[in-house]
């Protein structure tokens, strides 16, 4: 029988999670290296954006988009399987400006045959860390 | 730290399969070639640290932050994008609005 976490997530409120659903994360994230299990949440009001949640650390949540949402010329170059694997970037929101930009040079890809995801820098420099993807809407001062 | 000399040409190894080479020296750059198997990844570190400072920033991302982005954003999202993934979907939450 399959297990199954519960979890208290920030925004999901509790989740209880089959372990069939937790992506193993052998490395971690790129500075969270000590947390390994995550689960892909799809939540409407952000869609088509995805979170990366911890569920070990459930309070983490890595918000994920496909980069040809992005760039639909977008080429990692590096070998990967269309088949068994999908491919995210990682979303940042600075905090002053609500300005959005997308991890480029480091996707993570997750292994859907495996259950498994890694964080990997792509050896071109043709993408960038922060690429800004929408900047926020002037608002007029009076 | 193990610290080496070498001059241009030479070489360092790093186990059996790591082999950095001095390439040239110029006003102050050095120029390294690395040999690695591909499973060793080899980055320049700020590229680490700035992916790192990133992450940190990405995991504490508020939900209505990135609703909000989004809403005042002109980005148009793709249908065409497969994305098949077992994932947990959430229906619409109930916001206090």
């Amino acid at each position: 029988m399959a297990k199954k976490r519960v979890i208290k997530t920030n925004y999901f409120g509790e989740l209880e999670i089959d372990d069939e659903y937790i992506f193993k994360f052998k490395d971690g994230m790129l500075g969270f290296e000590d947390l390994h299990d995550y689960v892909l949440i799809s939540e409407e009001s952000t869609a088509p954006f995805k979170w990366l949640i911890s569920v070990d650390e459930p309070e983490i949540g890595f918000p994920l988009l496909s980069p040809w949402h992005i760039d639909v010329y977008y080429d990692p170059g590096i070998k990967y399987d269309l088949e068994k694997q999908v491919l995210f970037v990682v979303i940042t929101l600075e905090d002053e400006n609500g300005e959005m930009s997308a991890n480029m040079k480091a996707p993570v890809i997750f292994n859907i045959e495996e259950q498994t995801g890694k964080q990997i820098i792509l050896p071109s420099d043709k993408y960038s860390t922060n690429y800004v993807i929408a900047k926020k809407q002037q608002t007029i001062k009076e | 730290m193990l610290v080496l000399s070498r001059k241009i040409g030479e070489v360092i190894t790093i186990g059996n399969s790591i082999q950095i080479t001095v390439l040239s020296y110029d006003r102050g750059v050095v120029r390294l070639g690395i040999e690695a198997p591909k499973t060793v990844p080899v980055h320049r570190k700020e590229i680490y640290e700035k992916i790192i400072q990133i992450n940190r920033q990405a995991a504490k991302t508020h939900l209505m932050a990135l609703k909000d982005a989004i809403a005042n954003s002109s980005i148009k999202f793709s249908h065409l994008i497969d994305e098949d993934i077992s994932g947990i979907a959430i229906k619409k939450l109930n916001n206090k609005e």
